[in-house]
């Protein structure tokens, strides 16, 4: 019934096949700006967090929305937007905690994801379960960033050794 | 424009600091399909005969393919191509990482870097918005820091950034571009050719689509490719263990690269293996752009002598060249190694081979401490090998010999040294050994780059892949073809080989969907190409077989218009002379010349000279190339 795109961030190789995946379904063309949700890289620690809609506690974009056009399902806890209501204020693209939801400035509307009706495109084409989708209180408690935290430490101790070793 | 394509060539004159954009030709897609097919033909037709590749008149050119950008697994490679720096002969360089997707994003299928910039510079490319900036704060620094510092300064963290670090900015022969931290384009030296152009870095960031001819259609065959892709046991293995898990093969078959080259079999090869590596080493796993497989790892070193070291990679190239080669059985070595080249800039094939010829020349009483600086060189000595690896990017002392890469290194320092320079055409070898893999013998001496693995390197007869071999080249000749101790059909196997890679190059696709794992092949290609092009004459194999000829027959002129001829197709004694001395291919050589014939009879060139015939030439449509001297 609930179910949500769950992220196992230590999967995530970073490869944008969802990125990929979500506008080829979504926009008939292949152009990560406009996929539904983004994989955030950073290539000098080597790391790839996924940011997807959901899960949230609470729901900024519908709390911000001046016009009512967000409307947050009681049971599912999805959001889902309005594009009549829509006045394309952008409020809720800049409360969204993950900044998946956009304005394409070429059709002029905003983009935000609807995990496909129900069979996300993103979680199936994932090729390494990083992506997932279903029930949140099934699946195995993911630290969100349990792994980037143990990181940053690590690279925080070492990083001593590595300017005085290593290359300047 | 045809679907795959943005239809626009993007073109920076670094001297008169102007862009231009042209239409992409539409006869080239029918001819040359894309990426370095595009290239080539860019590149012959504009950049004279025997011009220096480091003068203004060169130029560098990046290329992607109808298929760059979109949904077909690992298509986000790039090619980099330019007459090289380090061999004066063709050059071309492919790249990992997003850097062809964010080009095409933005609007173009190539860019064309020309003339030469007064002061350093950098260029921007964010969607149509083109400008090139002041690059003198960035001059000097690390690749590393130059990206970071660019990304900062625009306040975008997703532009991607092709660098060159000191190596570049040095012209050190064998100087690589690296793209955001990691991917290299290594060889040929494409950073030397940067450097001298005062160019720092190109930026890119592109907002726009691809769109395929076919979308329903190219997106239900490239699901189905990422599928196949998930499903083979042997991509499953190089997801989790990478190109590492070569060694394991190449010690078997008394292949791997020991002691420059000396034998083929190297007694620490364990502690280079996946299996020693990954479990100690890996923080996680990584991949390029639309790739199910995922080959990168990151790697982390917590104690020892490189203790701090983060770093991604090497790939096996960088494990023998750093390793086995120096007879160093300590990976961190290797990953030091590589965060050295790329920080600096540079390839770390050749880095490592030249090196290697240092110490055996050293050995051998070629050279000796007067001009090495004191410094005694020896086999197995890790802190040698990174103090050397690091004269070489500052080029300082023996280092700025070394920085020339063997064939002028060996010219430098003397005839005595000349048995331990090994080369071909100037490029250093990659990490196998004809010896004990006859078809690479004959893919380093016709290779259009020199002593390279990846424009036609065979892996079903070094991997024992009977049933792909049969498929392929029909069961008649086997067992021969899969044994990697004879040059029985190892011509056909090579020729062949090198017309899906060309293919390959021109879409572009990453080596690792074709080669090995060995899961796409030219009917995969035939299949998705008019998908994606709409053209469809793309959608038969003898007609892509024939653009692929076309493809290896103008690169071999553009190297004829330099002087090279069937004299340069060779491979250093060492190969042909010196019988592989232990190891499971103890005693076998390499016969070239039979092999060489059978090759050039299949491409249609001259016994004698190597040239392709006017007969060949015509045939190939390459008739505006003869007449283009």
């Amino acid at each position: 019934m609930s179910s949500q795109l769950l992220v196992d961030y230590t999967k995530c190789t970073g490869c944008r096949v969802c990125e990929l995946a979500c506008s080829a379904k979504h926009e008939a063309r292949f152009q990560p700006s406009l996929a539904r949700l983004k994989i955030v890289k950073y290539d000098d620690l080597g790391l790839d967090v996924p940011n997807v809609c959901g899960p949230c506690e609470e729901a900024p974009c519908v709390e911000v929305c001046p016009v009512y056009a967000m409307r947050r399902d009681a049971v599912s806890k999805m959001v889902y937007l309005d594009h009549d209501k829509c006045i394309l204020c952008k409020s809720c693209a800049g409360a969204c905690v993950n900044g998946v939801i956009l304005l394409d400035t070429y059709s002029m509307r905003i983009i935000k994801c609807d995990h496909c009706g129900g069979e996300p495109e993103c979680a199936r084409m994932c090729p390494t379960g990083a992506i997932t989708y279903g029930p949140t209180s099934t699946s195995k408690t993911v630290d969100r960033h349990s792994k980037i935290l143990g990181y940053l430490r690590e690279i925080e101790r070492s990083a001593e050794a590595q300017e005085s070793g290593g290359v300047e | 424009m045809t679907g795959g394509y943005t239809g626009k060539i993007l073109r920076a004159n670094l001297t008169d600091e102007t862009f231009k954009i042209d239409p992409l030709p539409k006869d080239w897609i029918r001819e040359y399909i894309g990426g370095d097919g595009f290239a080539a033909k860019l590149l012959y037709e504009e950049v004279a005969a025997r011009i220096d590749p480091l003068s203004e008149r060169n130029k560098l050119i990046i290329a992607t393919g109808p298929i760059t950008g979109t949904l077909w697994p690992m298509s986000g490679r790039t090619v980099f191509v330019s007459k090289a720096a380090q061999t004066g002969i063709w050059g071309e360089s492919h790249v990992g990482g997003f850097l062809g997707p964010e080009l095409k994003y933005a609007g173009y299928d190539m860019l064309v870097v020309e003339g030469k910039a007064e002061d350093p510079v950098y260029l921007l490319i964010q969607d149509g918005h083109l400008q090139i900036h002041s690059a003198k704060d960035f001059w000097g620094m690390t690749t590393d820091k130059v990206t970071t510092a660019i990304q900062k300064k625009h306040n975008d963290p997703d532009i991607q950034i092709a660098a060159i670090g000191p190596a570049g900015e040095n012209l050190i022969r064998f100087s690589a571009v690296i793209i955001n931290h990691a991917r290299a384009a290594g060889r040929t030296g494409m950073g030397a050719v940067l450097g001298s152009k005062n160019m720092k870095a190109i930026a890119i960031r592109g907002t726009g689509s691809v769109e395929v001819a076919d979308h329903e259609g190219f997106l239900e065959l490239a699901k189905e490719a990422h599928d196949r892709l998930r499903n083979n046991p042997q991509a499953k293995e190089m997801g989790k263990w990478g190109t590492w898990i070569l060694t394991a093969v190449k010690q078997q078959i008394g292949e791997l690269p020991t002691y420059n080259h000396r034998t083929g079999v190297f007694p620490g090869w364990e502690k280079l293996s996946a299996d020693y590596i990954r479990p100690r080493y890996t923080v996680s796993d990584r991949a390029c752009f639309g790739c199910s497989l995922g080959c990168k790892k990151l790697n982390y070193v917590s104690h020892g002598p490189y203790a701090g070291t983060l770093e991604e990679g090497p790939e096996y190239e960088g494990l023998m060249a750093f390793g086995s080669a120096l007879g160093i059985a300590d990976y961190p070595t290797t990953l030091k190694a590589n965060q050295i080249c790329n920080k600096y800039g540079m390839d770390i094939i050749s880095a490592g081979s030249t090196i290697g010829f240092a110490i055996e020349s050293f050995e051998g009483g070629a050279i000796d401490e007067e001009t090495t600086g004191g410094l005694k060189l020896e086999w197995g000595n890790s802190d040698l090998a990174i103090k050397l690896l690091e004269l070489i990017g500052k080029r300082e002392g023996f280092g700025d010999i070394l920085a020339e890469g063997t064939r002028r290194a060996a010219e430098i320092l003397g005839p005595e040294t000349e048995p331990f320079a090994l080369h071909v055409k100037g490029l250093e070898f990659s990490g196998q050994d004809g010896r004990t893999h006859r078809s690479i013998g004959l893919g380093h001496a016709t290779g259009a780059r020199g002593a390279d693995h990846l424009r036609s390197l065979v892996t079903v007869d070094q991997l024992g892949y009977q049933d792909v071999a049969a498929e392929r080249w029909g069961a008649d000749k086997l067992p021969e073809i899969v044994d990697p101790y004879t040059e029985t059909h190892k011509a056909v196997a090579v020729f062949e080989t090198e017309n899906t890679y060309a293919i390959r190059d021109t879409m572009i696709v990453c080596w690792y969907s074709v080669s090995w794992p060995p899961v796409f092949w030219m009917r995969d290609f035939a299949n998705i190409l008019p998908l994606a092009t709409g053209e469809k004459s793309l959608g038969d194999v003898e007609n892509l077989t024939k653009i692929a000829e076309r493809q290896v027959t103008l690169k071999r002129l553009f190297n004829t218009r330099e002087g090279i001829s069937r004299a340069d197709d060779r491979l250093p004694p060492r190969f042909t002379d010196e019988p592989m001395p232990e190891g499971p291919g103890k005693g076998q050589t390499v016969n070239l010349e039979p092999m060489l014939d059978d090759y050039y009879n299949l491409r249609g060139w001259d016994l004698e000279t190597g040239l392709p015939t006017s007969k060949t030439i015509s045939r190939l449509s390459l008739d505006w190339a003869v007449t283009n001297k």
